[in-house]
């Protein structure tokens, strides 16, 4: 049986390698992110009520909404845990656990092996399609037309804003250079289903990708990166964001070497999890915000 | 054996069930505690557990065209539409003020209950504030559940009928 909601946000960690390295981005997104851990303490920030009666019926009714499959959050869960292929390899959680130490890369370069920038562009793209499958199972459709659905999604802040820019940052700037975007539409354009298929990322999630075959959806994958890449774009000019101001944040507490950058990036890849993280934040907030709304 | 090894070994004897009985105590005292939602946890969770949402709720949809638009500086977001519920964040200045919903009290009937206790109205539509929410709700027909509730102090409760009072309540009224 699957975990249950309040457990798994109660278990949400204070520290470690992934709250350090979503801190790092606070620059990016200043006073954006607060990393709120615990279910009763997530009712309190999203609702301001901490009276024990409040939070218990609300917390109720928040847990019976997630228990009940057809409504969506738990297929986000399983999609934001899914893509995230942080803490599968490396024994990370042993890692994160030295909070405040300054990590060394060096000791750990014979066990990580960059991603081919093939595999990176899929497991970018693939990503942001979750992001968007999920937004819907969490929120639905909202609204009566396809403008009221982008303003929802152009509406983003706190942690899944946070998200985003851990997207961009440790998935696009980092492994991939500075012209990222482009190099992602130019690949995925050029791309064969087969290639597609082959992808560990994307075999994790595509029952639940749009598009019928493994054709239509590289379409759709290719057709919403190019969707988004506009917005993308913007985030990183207006904020001057470059991977050598990343890794200037970074180096606060990983130790890394500017011609490791690919290194880096797979580094963060198996030793975070901010996908699974954040997303618990969102669904938490989001599941939180309703129950409080209809009881 | 001999004398020496014999009192190591006698000892070890007596030493065991005191070991056992503090590995035991230990494990005993550092088991969780239920949580206080475990309950509803079971009772929710499984494959006969009831339905969080009834069959027969009202599309979200249906909702939608019944929130006030935005005004004076407000600008209108949906954010949620799911089956009896709809919800919209209410934005000033980039910053989330409040948020309006929607929902049908036919999968939580305390939800409507709770109206009994209302001591005023809108129009015919019985009114409830909840101070520890920071958020005030009409019921309409007896089943729909209008809610305005603050996520700034600076929407106050007056803010917040005067934004219940900009839904089409008298519409939703007629949602067949």
């Amino acid at each position: 049986m699957s975990k249950a909601i309040f457990e798994l946000v109660d278990e949400l960690p204070t520290g470690g390698l992934t709250v350090m390295s979503l801190n790092a981005l606070d620059f990016a997104i200043p006073g954006q992110w607060q990393n709120i851990v615990g279910f009763d303490n997530t009712i309190t920030a999203v609702t301001g009520t901490d009276d024990p009666e409040y939070l218990q019926a609300i917390g109720e009714r928040a847990v019976a909404l997630y228990n009940d499959r057809s409504e969506g959050y738990q297929t986000a869960m399983w999609l934001y845990n899914t893509v995230d292929s942080g803490s599968r390899l490396l024994g990370a959680a042993a890692m994160a656990n030295k909070v405040g130490e300054k990590f060394s890369m060096l000791g750990f370069l014979g066990n990580i092996t960059p991603k081919a920038e093939t595999a990176q562009t899929i497991d970018l793209s693939v990503k942001l399609v979750a992001e968007i499958v999920a937004y819907c199972q969490i929120n639905g459709i909202p609204g009566d037309s396809v403008g009221d659905f982008l303003a929802g999604l152009g509406d983003y802040g706190g942690e899944s804003l946070m998200r985003m820019t851990a997207l961009i940052c440790f998935d696009g700037l980092i492994p991939l250079g500075p012209d990222f975007i482009g190099m992602v539409m130019d690949k995925m354009g050029g791309m064969s289903p087969d290639e597609l298929a082959g992808n560990q990322t994307f075999k994790g999630i595509q029952d639940q990708i749009p598009g019928g075959d493994t054709g239509g959806q590289l379409g759709f994958i290719t057709e919403s990166f190019g969707s988004v890449s506009g917005w993308m774009s913007d985030f990183v000019s207006s904020r001057g964001l470059s991977p050598e101001l990343l890794v200037g944040n970074l180096r606060n507490f990983v130790d890394v070497s500017d011609d490791k950058l690919d290194y880096l990036g797979a580094f963060l890849d198996v030793s975070t999890n901010y996908y699974v993280h954040t997303g618990t934040q969102t669904l938490a907030r989001r599941l939180i915000e309703r129950a409080a709304a209809e009881m | 054996m001999n004398g020496a090894s014999m009192i190591v070994s006698n000892w070890r004897k007596a030493l065991m069930p005191i070991a056992l009985s503090v590995v035991l105590l230990f494990s005993a005292c550092s088991s969780k505690e239920p949580s206080k939602y475990a309950a509803t946890q079971k009772d929710t969770a499984g494959r006969n557990a009831p339905a969080a949402v009834s069959k027969n709720a009202e599309a979200g949809g249906d909702f939608n065209k019944f929130f006030p638009q935005g005004d004076a500086g407000f600008s209108r977001v949906f954010s949620q539409e799911k089956k009896g519920f709809a919800e919209a964040k209410l934005n000033k200045g980039g910053k989330n003020v409040a948020v309006l919903s929607i929902s049908d009290t036919i999968s939580l009937p305390a939800a409507a209950k709770k109206y009994e206790r209302s001591t005023s109205k809108i129009g015919s539509y019985p009114l409830l504030d909840e101070a520890a929410l920071k958020s005030t709700g009409v019921l309409v027909n007896n089943r729909y559940q209008v809610k305005v509730a603050s996520r700034d102090p600076a929407f106050t409760g007056v803010d917040r009928k005067a934004w219940l009072q900009k839904f089409n309540l008298d519409g939703l009224s007629n949602l067949k």
